[in-house]
C-alpha cells in the first residue's frame, strides 16, 4: 500500500524551527558523521526524507529525533547546508506537539505569543489567588512563618501536591501516547512484553546519567546539561517533600545545603546556556526557537526568585520576602502546569522512554538479520 | 619490376613491440630480402630523431623506398610519409607494417610473435618494392555553403560564414525561422527568455544580404564532392506550385535538430488519456501564454514532473537526453513565480547536472521546495486518476529510492519531460548528403571526440542535436565549430585530394553499373553518352569495393593494385 505524500508538512514543521530541510539531496554525510548513529537508527538523513515527503505518520512512530543530541556535527558536515541538526530539533518539538491530545502543545510551539499571553495569565491568576488566599486564612503579609505567616508551608505543600498531581497525569497520557505511536500502532512495531521488563532499569539509567549526551562527543554540554537537570530534580524533591524545613526558621542543612547547590546549579548553568544561545557558540546554539528561550528564562526567573524570597527572609524582611514568595510562585506554576507537559520540558520523560523503546527495537531488529559470517565465507541460497 | 634501394626500420615503441619481438633479429632478417640495402631498430621511430634518421638515410644511402615496422598506419603513417616528402621522395614510396597492434600487443609466445613480425615485414617489403610514385591533385573549392535548418543552429552558422564574407543559402522546412528553441519560454540555468536568443539571431540573418532564407524548402538532391556541390532544393508554399532552384556550394551545414519523444507510447503515464497530463513541450506553451491552468480553468496546487520520459529506458531510448533535467528544474522555478502556494515535485532516476551553472541551478531548485523522488530505471512511475476524497485530480505511485518507501504523490498537473530523438525524416537527408546514422538515428561525426562536426564525407558537417541530444551552448558551438572548418577550407581557395582513388579504364568497363550501388559514398557516376562509369576520384575514399566487384576487371585502385597485394601476400606467406 503507498504511503501518501504530503509536500505541505514541511511548511507546517517551518513553525517548530527547521529551515532548509529542502536542500538535502541524500548525500549521507549527516548520517556518516553521527555518533549515534547504529546499523538499526540511521539519522539523520532517513529524517530529513521523511520530512521532506512529508511522512506524517512514519516520522510520529519514529524514535531518531530523540536518540539524537544535536551536537551538530552533521549541520557543520552538510555540503548543502540543509541543517540536518536543527531538523531532528524541530522534529523534537513537532512530536512533543503530536504526543500532547489537548493541543495546547502545538499552540504554543506555532504561537509563542500564546505561549507567553497563557503563562502572564495563569500567573496573575496565580498572584490574585495566593494573596487572596493568604489573606483570607488570617495571613499576615508582613510575616513570613509561624501561625499568622502569609503563605503557610503545609498550605503550599497541599497546593504542590495538587499540581504535581495534575502535571504527572499530563505528562503521563502524552507519554502512553508516545509509546502508542512508536511500539503499538504498526503491528510490525510490536515487541514481546517479557522485553518491556528486562530493559525496565534503562529508564532510570537514562533519566538520572544521560550517558548518551556523553557520548555525543564534547564532555562540557552533556555536563552542563546533567548539573542543570540534577539540580532541578534535587530541588524537586526538596520541595514536594521537606518544604517545611526549606520555609521554616531554623537551620536543616540536610534540606538547606543540597537546596544552596542546587539553586547554584539552576542559576549558573541556564545563565551558561543562554550566554551560549546570545554568542551562538556551537551549532546547537545558532538557531533558537523561541521555546528555547522561553524555558532558560522562565527557569532562571523561577530559581532567582526563589533564592531572593529566601534571603530576604532569613535577612529580616519579611514582607519583601512575601511579595517575592508570590512573585515565585506566579512563575513557578506556569512553568510546572503549562511548560513541563506541553513544551521544552517534556522531554525529561521522552529522552528516556525512547532510549528504552530504542533498546527493546533494537534487540527485535537484531534478532532477524543473520548473524554476520565469518571473513571470506559466503552464504550459500537455498535452492 | 626496376631494381631499386629498400630501407628497414624496425621500431621498439619504448617497450611496446620490443617486449614481445626480438627487434634485433627483425633487423637482420629484414636485411637478407631482396633490394633491402639497409635496416635498423630504434626506441622510437616516430620520434624527431627517429624521423631524420629515415630522412638522412635517404640523402645519403640513395634509398628510394622505405618500410617502418611499426604501429597502425591509422597511427603515423602521415608522419612518415612526410619524411619521405622531406627527403625529396615522392611519398608512396612508403610501407609501414603493423607489428604492434597486429603483433606485440596481441601475443605472448615471444619466438612466434618475432617470427610474425618478420613475416609482415617482409609483405611489406615485397609490396613496397612494386609501389608507384602518385602525385595528388587539387580542386577548387566554391566559397558559398549550403545550411540545411534554421534553428539555433543553422542561424548561428550561417551567420559566423556571412559575416566572414560568403554567401549561404539557409534551407529551413517551416514556415518560419527559429526551430524547436522557439518553442520554449525561459532557459536554464539562468532563466533567460528563448525569445530573446532568437529573435536578434533572426534579424542579423535576414537583414544579411549575403544570406538566401529559403521558407517551406527541402533539399531535395545533393550530387559532386567537397568544395563542388550541386544542390536542389524544392520550396513548397501554400499558394504557390512547387518550384526548384538549383546552385553550387562547396560544403553543407546539416543542423536538421530533433523531434520530441511522443508520450503516448508509454502507456502507464495516461498521456492522452487523462486531462491534466501535459508534455514539456505543451507546458513551454502553457509558460509562454502565461496560463500555467488545468484543462478546465482551475489552478494547480501540486505540479508533478516526470524526468527520462523515453530516455534511459530498455525499450525506448537508451540514451539521456541531456536538456531535460535543467528544463525540469526551470519549470519548478516557472511554476514557483507563476502560482506561489503550488508544489513542484520531480520524479527523477539520476539528476544530471553537468553544465556551466548547473550545479548551483540544482541547489536553488531546492531552495524554492521542489520535492526531489528518486525512482530507479525501468520502475517507472503509475499515474492514475484520483478519488474525489483526495484533495487532487491524480496520484502518482512510485517506488521512492531514498526512503525505500512506495509512495504515492498528489498531483494536479503532471508535466512529461519527454526526451530528445533524431528526426523521423533524418534518414532521408542522411541519403540525401550521403553520411550515416547510428542505431538511433543520430548522424555520425567524423570521430566523436576529436572530430566531432566533420562528417565521413568532405565537405558535409552536422551541428547541433541532429548529431545527438545536447543544450544551446553545446548546439551553439558545434554550429560556430562547423562554420569555422569551412571558413579555414574556404580561406585556402584549394583543396588537395588524396591520390589514393579508384580508376576504371573506360576501354574495358562494360557498362554493368554494379559498382555505381556498391560505392558506399556515391563516388562514382555514370557517363550515360559512353555508357561507362566514372569514379569521382575527390569523393572516392579508397575502399576498394568497386574494385574487387567489377566483373571485367576494369576498375584499379591506386596503391592497391593487384600487383601490389599479391606480392605483400605472398611475402607475408612465403
Amino acid at each position: 500500500m503507498a504511503i501518501r505524500v504530503n509536500p505541505l508538512l514541511i511548511d507546517d514543521l517551518e513553525r517548530y524551527g527547521a529551515e532548509d530541510v529542502q536542500k538535502c539531496y541524500h548525500c549521507g554525510n549527516c548520517s556518516a558523521v553521527c555518533p549515534h548513529t547504529d546499523e538499526t537508527f540511521v539519522f539523520p538523513r532517513r529524517s530529513m526524507r521523511l520530512l521532506q515527503m512529508g511522512l506524517e505518520r512514519k516520522i510520529e512512530g519514529s524514535l531518531e529525533p530523540w536518540l539524537c543530541y544535536y551536537c551538530g556535527q552533521c549541520s557543520t558536515q552538510c555540503p548543502r547546508d540543509a541543517e540536518p541538526g536543527e531538523t531532528m530539533m524541530s522534529l523534537r518539538r513537532w512530536l512533543t506537539s503530536r504526543y500532547d491530545f489537548t493541543g495546547i502543545s502545538r499552540l504554543f510551539y506555532r504561537s509563542p505569543k500564546a505561549e507567553v499571553l497563557a503563562m502572564v495569565a495563569l500567573g496573575l491568576v496565580v498572584g490574585v489567588g495566593l494573596v487572596a488566599w493568604g489573606l483570607g486564612n488570617g495571613g499576615d503579609i508582613r510575616v513570613y512563618d509561624g501561625e499568622r505567616a502569609f503563605l503557610k508551608s503545609h498550605h503550599v505543600h497541599v497546593f504542590d501536591w495538587g499540581m504535581a498531581a495534575v502535571l504527572v497525569g499530563l505528562l503521563g497520557t502524552n507519554a502512553a501516547r508516545m509509546w502508542w505511536f512508536i511500539m503499538y500502532r504498526d503491528k510490525e512495531s510490536r515487541v514481546p512484553w517479557w522485553l518491556y521488563v528486562k530493559h525496565v532499569l534503562l529508564l532510570p539509567y537514562h533519566f538520572f546519567t544521560q550517558k548518551r549526551y556523553a557520548e555525543c562527543g564534547e564532555r562540557k554540554p552533556w555536563l552542563l546539561h546533567l548539573a542543570l537537570m540534577l539540580s532541578y530534580v534535587t530541588m524537586l524533591v526538596l520541595i514536594m517533600f521537606f518544604l517545611g524545613h526549606m520555609q521554616s526558621d531554623t537551620w536543616h542543612w540536610q534540606a538547606h545545603l543540597p537546596g544552596y547547590l542546587a539553586t547554584l546549579g539552576l542559576l549558573g548553568a541556564t545563565a551558561w546556556m543562554m550566554r551560549g544561545r546570545l554568542k551562538k557558540i556551537t551549532p546547537l546554539h545558532r538557531h533558537s526557537h523561541e521555546s528555547d528561550w522561553v524555558f532558560l528564562v522562565q527557569l532562571f526567573v523561577v530559581a532567582f526568585t526563589g533564592i531572593l524570597q529566601h534571603v530576604l527572609h532569613r535577612t529580616g524582611q519579611p514582607l519583601a520576602g512575601n511579595v517575592v514568595y508570590v512573585v515565585h510562585m506566579m512563575a513557578a506554576v506556569p512553568m510546572l502546569v503549562l511548560e513541563v507537559p506541553f513544551s521544552k520540558w517534556a522531554h525529561l520523560v521522552y529522552r528516556p522512554l525512547a532510549m528504552y523503546f530504542a533498546a527493546m527495537r533494537r534487540e527485535v531488529l537484531r534478532a532477524k538479520v543473520p548473524a554476520p559470517l565469518p571473513a571470506g565465507a559466503r552464504r550459500v541460497q537455498a535452492a | 619490376m626496376q631494381p631499386c634501394k629498400i630501407g628497414v626500420y624496425v621500431c621498439q615503441c619504448g617497450t611496446n613491440i620490443a617486449k614481445v619481438v626480438d627487434c634485433e633479429d627483425v633487423v637482420a632478417f629484414a636485411a637478407t630480402l631482396p633490394h633491402v640495402v639497409l635496416s635498423k631498430t630504434y626506441k622510437y621511430m616516430c620520434s624527431n630523431p627517429g624521423q631524420d634518421m629515415i630522412v638522412q638515410d635517404i640523402q645519403s644511402h640513395g634509398l628510394d623506398r622505405v618500410v617502418v615496422a611499426a604501429c597502425s598506419p591509422r597511427m603515423h603513417e602521415r608522419t612518415f610519409r612526410n619524411a619521405l616528402q622531406v627527403a625529396g621522395l615522392n611519398p608512396y614510396f612508403f610501407e609501414m607494417a603493423n607489428i604492434r597492434e597486429h603483433c606485440s600487443w596481441v601475443h605472448e609466445d615471444h619466438v612466434a610473435a618475432t617470427e610474425k613480425a618478420k613475416a609482415l615485414v617482409r609483405g611489406a617489403v615485397f609490396r613496397v618494392a612494386r609501389h608507384e610514385a602518385l602525385e595528388r591533385k587539387t580542386v577548387d573549392m566554391c566559397p558559398e555553403v549550403l545550411v540545411l535548418g534554421g534553428g539555433v543552429s543553422g542561424l548561428t552558422a550561417a551567420l559566423d560564414i556571412a559575416e566572414a564574407g560568403y554567401r549561404v543559402r539557409l534551407v529551413e522546412r517551416q514556415g518560419a525561422l527559429g526551430g524547436n528553441l522557439a518553442r520554449i519560454d525561459l532557459t536554464a540555468p539562468y532563466l533567460n527568455a528563448a525569445r530573446d536568443l532568437l529573435t536578434e539571431r533572426i534579424t542579423r540573418v535576414t537583414e544579411n544580404e549575403r544570406i538566401d532564407v529559403l521558407l517551406h524548402s527541402r533539399l531535395v538532391n545533393l550530387e559532386g564532392f567537397i568544395g563542388n556541390y550541386r544542390a536542389t532544393v524544392e520550396t513548397r508554399d501554400a499558394d504557390n506550385p512547387p518550384r526548384k532552384t538549383e546552385f553550387l556550394v562547396g560544403n553543407v551545414i546539416v543542423a536538421t535538430g530533433y523531434q520530441e519523444f511522443d508520450a503516448g507510447r508509454i502507456t502507464h503515464y495516461g498521456y492522452g488519456k487523462l486531462p491534466n497530463v501535459v508534455t514539456s513541450f505543451e507546458f513551454e506553451q502553457m509558460l509562454r501564454q502565461g496560463r500555467v491552468q488545468m484543462d478546465d480553468g482551475r489552478l494547480p496546487r501540486f505540479v508533478s514532473i516526470v524526468h527520462c520520459v523515453g530516455s534511459r529506458s530498455q525499450e525506448f531510448h537508451g540514451y539521456c537526453s541531456r536538456v531535460c533535467c535543467m528544463t525540469a528544474l526551470k519549470y519548478a522555478h516557472e511554476v514557483r513565480s507563476a502560482i506561489p502556494g503550488c508544489r513542484v515535485s520531480d520524479i527523477y532516476i539520476d539528476m544530471h547536472a553537468f553544465g556551466k551553472g548547473h550545479e548551483d541551478f540544482y541547489r536553488r531548485s531546492s531552495e524554492v521546495k521542489t520535492l526531489f523522488l528518486m525512482y530507479r530505471k525501468g520502475d517507472r512511475p503509475v499515474i492514475r486518476k484520483a478519488q474525489p476524497s483526495d484533495g487532487c485530480d491524480m496520484l502518482i505511485e512510485v517506488n521512492e529510492q531514498l526512503s525505500g518507501e512506495t509512495i504515492e504523490i498528489p498531483s494536479d498537473l503532471v508535466v512529461l519531460m519527454v526526451g530528445m530523438e533524431a528526426r523521423s525524416d533524418a534518414h532521408e537527408v542522411a541519403r540525401l548528403v550521403n553520411i550515416s546514422q547510428d542505431k538511433e538515428g543520430w548522424f555520425i561525426e567524423s570521430h566523436p571526440k576529436l572530430d566531432p562536426v566533420a562528417t565521413t564525407t568532405d565537405g558535409i558537417y552536422i551541428a547541433g542535436t541532429c548529431a545527438a541530444p545536447k543544450d544551446i551552448p553545446d548546439t551553439v558551438a558545434q554550429a560556430r565549430a562547423s562554420a569555422a572548418r569551412i571558413l579555414a577550407k574556404v580561406a585556402r581557395g584549394k583543396i588537395e585530394v588524396d591520390a589514393v582513388y579508384a580508376e576504371v579504364d573506360e576501354a574495358r568497363c562494360s557498362g554493368c553499373r554494379i559498382c555505381n550501388d556498391l560505392c558506399p559514398y556515391s563516388a562514382i557516376e555514370f557517363d550515360l553518352e559512353k555508357k561507362v562509369s566514372r569514379v569521382i576520384s575527390a569523393v572516392c575514399k579508397a575502399c576498394g569495393a568497386c574494385g574487387s566487384a567489377c566483373p571485367s576487371g576494369a576498375i584499379k585502385a591506386r596503391h592497391f593494385t593487384d600487383a601490389q597485394i599479391f606480392a605483400q601476400i605472398e611475402g607475408v606467406l612465403r
